[in-house]
């Protein structure tokens, strides 16, 4: 099986509890599900929807056309248009048949006009009905489904239109063959504390079932699979656990899209429990988490925590991400461990809040002002957000600088059933605190090799900081001679990093080792380039992936090695600059001719990668870059 | 022997500067507490206030213009057992740092922040001071200051600061107390502290000061102290200190004007929810099991998302 599938609605209409309920569902008869969240910045009204894939196997992207449409307001037809193919059902209320575009006020005002022009172009009136007519033009099939009647035969009390979501993943369910028992196993865990929704919930899925039945909709019965115990985890969850995980104690944040649901999900599980071996052991403790009165307050007070020896860190936005520019200075300068998650989406300025990116990776590798080591790290998909975290932490700390760890928003809002988390596969590099206190302690101590000094501690020890050029104790110096030996020592430390750690944790060639084409990529393209790789193999082409995980400091000898060599190189972001291309040349002097960019901020799908590539490689391609432009 | 909480740096503020006493005050207070050098962080931010901490023998950030609260709370926040004290002048604290200045005083902390407030910005050439009145002309000032001042006390006590102080650079007797009784306040404590820029503040002189300078507890019923059980005094305790605190001119009051103990501390409130926090708090969490890997369990800590 592979089911791609759209479920829209108005904002606030309960459309992650539907996404949530059909992931469950799936999940109960062991399929994996993928999904990515998108939504206007908007509370309520605005068009949001969740792109969704079932499969047997991990999904690791998503694809137009869907097989299934759900819409939850007409605004949703109106604005899938593009994502309806062949076969494509689309899942209405017949309600929404009288309405037409002119009413559709809370679509943009552009996007209206897109839509206008669409259904002008196919001579089909501005109304749902015209849309529709449209659809099925192309081959979609709408289904036509009175959801008020369905939902007051089960339900008598309260609105009928609350349980709307509810009432279509289940209809979705249904046609999909999926058994009823798991449709009402998913709403128990959803509605969990709430034992009168899940009754009510539970009627609605039925009264869904039986209607799709009588009225011919339900699909034939799907198989059901050995079911293994599963994670369900957006890439924001998987930051937070890895963080805490990886000894985080103190964590800062102003809020920000796409970046506070990492510090909300820590404020909810602040108490943290150990596992078995260790409870008699260690001592109970909490993870404190503040919200600051700005970013600015955010970077600075993390690193105050990280003088006293806890594992901070702070999470934020390309916005919020600016204002931490000085305090990040004052991190390298005063070798501050502390990590910056960084969730990219559209800009500049504000830009698109609530859209996906990959623009602000130069000037992750430039904030601040003058020259001082950082570590800039990315993570690709919902596992390594959280081993990625752990190490984060753990370079901060090795290497006592500050690590700015890169997560685009269509990752953060990625929803992937996620097998197991390995608690053994990232040591935890805690250091033991010292047990006197060492007065004028050397925290800059020049007499080292690979740069790093020891680590001293507020609270145990006194010594001094500041954000000018300082001396081994860190007091103020303006010798040219000290200064020079403090600025070498401080960069040293980015070699020792470029020697010690590990190349898989910087950069991985996935794929055969020897192919026709070699794509570049970092961050979430990677789950749907693998898969145009398997595309690219039944149509007898051979592909692999150059996946770069640290820009800073860069594995040039391993990326120079692999694209030397290359026959074809295709890189893949999501801006509009190719700005890692722009980092290979840099550092290997090699310059990518070929790219796949997309900074519409929505998700890249399999479907258009594969496209533009067969483009590229064909030669057919107008340009030597592609702009993709998928997406609602 | 007792610790010298003065370091060996050479101070080079200029002769007659308002701050040697301030700095006096502080190592004098520090060693009548009897505090431990290691329990004691100073945080400073720029401009010759911010060099503070290099002048003491404790552990010390000087950081960035503006960002000393933050450090402050970050370092309090992550070992709520350490004393940070927080030097820094009155472009750090209601210039470009007054959001956080705001902001500490909606938390409590726990800090004791002291303003050196001489109204000017002496380390780069005397440009006006957010506490320089509207229409000052100081002699470095091409023309009439024109913005009008904030004030350092009304502010403080209506962002919520729980202890609010004013002291003099040149009366070191009572500054010293005062700095003593803002460090055994559990929550943050703002000491305005009137600091003579010889330099570049022609106007506001030590002269000057003294002249106008007086002690609210000269008048014995003043009485600025709310403890727990008494917090129906707050309110006309606080306008009374918001009365004196407006009082500015031919007479200038000093000493504290606010004490409300009954205010929690961030960190008390933050024991509500954090497991073990004062006596296992973030700074000294060990956070790995015994072979070096993480000891959470992350199933138990996140029942939630799992699917059986």
């Amino acid at each position: 099986m592979d089911l791609s599938l759209t479920i829209g609605g108005p904002q606030g209409g309960g459309i992650d509890t539907s996404s949530n309920m059909i992931n469950r569902a799936f999940a109960e008869a062991g399929y994996n599900v993928f999904g990515v969240r998108e939504y206007h910045s908007n509370i309520k009204g605005r068009h949001s929807y969740n792109h969704l894939r079932v499969k047997e196997v991990r999904p690791r992207s998503l694809k137009y056309p869907v097989d299934i449409l759900v819409a939850l307001d007409p605004d949703t037809i109106f604005e899938h248009l593009e994502d309806i193919g062949e076969g494509t059902k689309i899942i209405y209320d017949k309600s929404f048949e009288t309405s037409d575009l002119a009413q559709a006020r809370l679509i943009m005002r552009d996007t209206a006009r897109r839509i206008k022009d669409t259904l002008d172009s196919a001579s089909v009136p501005n109304t749902i009905k015209g849309a529709l007519e449209l659809a099925r033009k192309k081959g979609g099939i709408p289904m036509a489904i009175p959801f008020s009647e369905v939902v007051t035969a089960a339900i008598s009390e309260g609105p009928a239109s609350r349980y709307f979501n509810t009432l279509g993943s289940a209809i979705t369910l249904s046609i999909a063959g999926l058994e009823q028992k798991f449709a009402e196993e998913a709403i128990k865990q959803v509605f969990s504390s709430k034992p009168k929704a899940v009754e009510d919930n539970v009627k609605v899925v039925a009264a869904a079932y039986v209607y799709a039945k009588e009225n011919g909709f339900a699909g034939k019965n799907l198989k059901v699979l050995p079911k293994i115990k599963r994670l369900l985890l957006t890439g924001n969850d998987g930051a937070a656990m890895g963080k805490l995980m990886g000894g985080l104690r103190f964590q800062t944040y102003y809020p920000i899209t796409p970046a506070s649901d990492e510090s909300s999900i820590m404020e909810e599980h602040e108490h943290l429990k150990y596992v078995k071996a260790e409870q008699n052991k260690l001592r109970e403790g909490g993870v404190v988490v503040v919200q600051t009165e700005d970013e600015i307050s955010a970077v600075t007070m993390a690193q105050g925590a990280a003088l006293t020896g806890s594992r901070s860190s702070t999470a934020t936005s390309g916005p919020g991400f600016s204002l931490m520019a000085e305090g990040i200075s004052f991190a390298g300068m005063d070798e501050v461990p502390i990590v910056i998650t960084l969730y990219q989406r559209g800009g500049p300025s504000t830009g698109l809040p609530t859209r996906n990116g990959q623009s602000d990776l130069l000037f992750a590798m430039n904030t601040g002002h003058g020259e001082f080591p950082r570590m800039v790290i990315s993570s690709g998909d919902v596992e390594e957000c959280i081993y990625d975290s752990m190490n984060a932490l753990n370079y901060a700390h090795r290497y006592q600088l500050p690590v700015i760890h890169l997560i685009d928003k269509n990752l953060a809002n990625t929803t992937d059933l996620v097998p197991d988390i390995d608690l053994k596969k990232v040591k935890v590099n805690q250091a033991v605190r010292p047990t006197t206190t060492r007065l004028s302690f050397k925290r800059y101590n020049l007499d080292t090799e690979n740069g790093i000094s020891e680590m001293g501690y507020f609270g145990n020890d006194v010594f001094w900081m500041t954000g000018d050029e300082h001396d081994e104790i860190g007091h103020v110096t303006e010798d040219p001679l000290v200064r020079d030996m403090q600025m070498r020592k401080r960069f040293r430390k980015l070699e020792t990093a470029l020697n010690e750690i590990p190349r898989e944790e910087m950069v991985l060639l996935l794929g055969e080792k020897n192919a026709d084409v070699t794509f570049v990529t970092w961050g979430s393209q990677k789950g749907p380039i693998l898969d145009v790789i398997d595309d690219l193999k039944e149509e007898g082409i051979k592909a692999n992936l150059l996946y770069i995980k640290m820009f800073e400091p860069f594995p040039e000898d391993f990326v120079k090695q692999v694209l030397g060599k290359a026959k074809l190189i295709i890189n893949v972001e999501s801006n509009m600059l190719g700005q890692a291309a722009r980092i290979v040349k840099l550092n290997t002097g090699i310059a990518i001719q070929n790219n796949i960019l997309k900074y519409n901020g929505r998700h890249m799908t399999e479907d258009e990668i594969l496209k533009a590539a067969k483009e590229i490689i064909s030669g057919k391609g107008k340009n030597l870059i592609e702009v993709l432009e998928n997406g609602a | 022997m007792a610790h010298n909480f003065k370091s060996d740096i050479a101070v080079d503020w200029c002769p007659g500067c308002g701050d040697f006493g301030i700095l006096t005050s502080i190592t004098q207070a520090l060693s009548e507490l009897n505090l431990d050098p290691k329990d004691v962080i100073a945080t400073s931010g720029i401009g010759c206030s911010g060099k503070t901490p290099h002048y003491l023998n404790i552990a010390g950030v000087h950081t960035l213009h503006g960002r000393s609260i933050p450090f402050a709370t970050g370092i309090k926040l992550s070992n709520p057992n350490l004393k940070v004290i927080v030097p820094g002048g009155d472009g750090d604290m209601l210039g470009i740092g007054a959001g956080h200045f705001v902001a500490e005083g909606r938390r409590n902390s726990g800090l004791t922040i002291m303003i050196f407030d001489n109204e000017v910005y002496g380390l780069t050439k005397g440009q006006a001071a957010p506490t320089m009145a509207l229409g000052e002309r100081t002699k470095s000032l091409a023309r009439p200051n024109v913005f009008a001042k904030v004030n350092p006390i009304t502010l403080a006590l209506t962002a919520g600061y729980s202890f609010v102080a004013r002291g003099f650079s040149f009366d070191m007797k009572q500054l010293k107390e005062i700095i003593k009784t803002a460090i055994l306040h559990e929550g943050s404590s703002v000491i305005d502290i009137l600091q003579p820029c010889p330099t570049y503040n022609n106007i506001n002189t030590m002269e000057w000061y003294r002249q106008r300078v007086y002690k609210l507890d000269e008048d014995k019923s003043w009485d600025p102290i709310i403890t727990p059980g008494n917090e129906g005094q707050a309110a006309e305790k606080f306008q009374r200190a918001y009365e004196r605190g407006s009082e500015w001119g031919d007479r200038i009051p000093t000493g504290i004007f606010y004490d409300n103990r009954t205010i929690p501390s961030f960190h008390k409130r933050l024991n509500e929810f954090v497991p073990n926090y004062y006596s296992n708090p973030p700074a000294t969490q060990v956070v790995i099991g015994s072979d070096g890997y993480t000891p959470i369990d992350v199933e138990a800590t996140f029942p939630e998302k799992i699917i059986h």
